[in-house]
């Protein structure tokens, strides 16, 4: 089954294309099959429905019911393996 | 590749500034003399950067890499400054957590999943803490442009 993840950042501009581009590329090593939604933080209530995994880059303090990952590590280097372990974990679930 | 890209008059080298507003001022004037954003750029980066900080803490050298909404920009752009001495800037991805920077990415993005290749080349600038110490050092435009062209090339 197609999982949704939404990714999402302050303006959907530069650093969610990032970790939405790395979310895709950990999927397909993984074989799961994925559907991004790369959209700005105040956009993700809307687009709740069937999501699996909400990552983003800014901070969100609000708990959305799904389970929510920082994409930081993909914009700083530091920490990517930790990350796309917890991703995996979460959609290979 | 991002080097060929680069101009002069984006490229700022012993950059003084007081504040991160300050920074953002000031490469967003050349931005926007460039034509590369409209005039409304650098009050929107500004807001943005309050609202989504865009300071990185990498591996103990603070970069930022402010940048806006689409529609403050005409041509995508990057302009990179160096600083004599940091300013503060908020960590991405926090509230609170401060990063003292000197190196500057700024970020004209008209359309980022066309420009996906350019941003990913920037990431991969600003993860190489080798690369980042080179820039730290560098007094001449034409260093930065060098020291990115042997990074990408090394991509």
């Amino acid at each position: 089954m197609k999982k949704k993840v939404i990714v999402a950042c302050g303006g959907a501009v530069a650093t969610s294309t990032i970790a939405a581009n790395k979310v895709v590329e950990l999927c397909k090593k993984n074989g799961i099959d994925v559907e991004i939604c790369q959209i700005r933080i105040s956009e993700i209530e809307s687009n709740l429905p069937g999501t699996s995994l909400i990552v983003t880059t800014s901070k969100v303090k609000r708990d959305y019911g799904v389970p929510l990952i920082t994409g930081m590590p993909f914009i700083s280097g530091v920490g990517v393996e930790k990350t796309e372990a917890a991703i995996l974990d979460v959609l290979k679930a | 590749m991002i080097w060929e890209e680069l101009k002069d008059s984006l490229i700022f080298t012993g950059l003084q500034a007081e504040t991160s507003d300050d920074v953002m001022r000031q490469l967003g004037a050349a931005f926007i003399n460039e034509g590369y954003c409209k005039e409304t750029y650098v009050e929107a980066l500004i807001a943005r950067e309050k609202e989504f900080p865009t300071g990185l803490d990498v591996d103990g050298i603070g970069v930022a890499i402010p940048h806006t909404d689409v529609s403050h920009v005409n041509e995508p752009g990057i302009a990179i400054a160096v600083l004599t001495d940091p300013v503060t800037f908020i960590q991405m991805g926090t509230d609170d957590e401060i990063t003292q920077v000197k190196l500057v990415f700024m970020l004209a993005v008209k359309d980022p999943n066309a420009h996906l290749e350019n941003l990913q080349q920037i990431i991969a600038i600003i993860q190489d803490t080798e690369v980042l110490k080179k820039l730290l050092e560098v007094t001449e435009k034409k260093e930065i442009i060098k020291i990115i062209k042997e990074k990408e090339n090394s991509l």
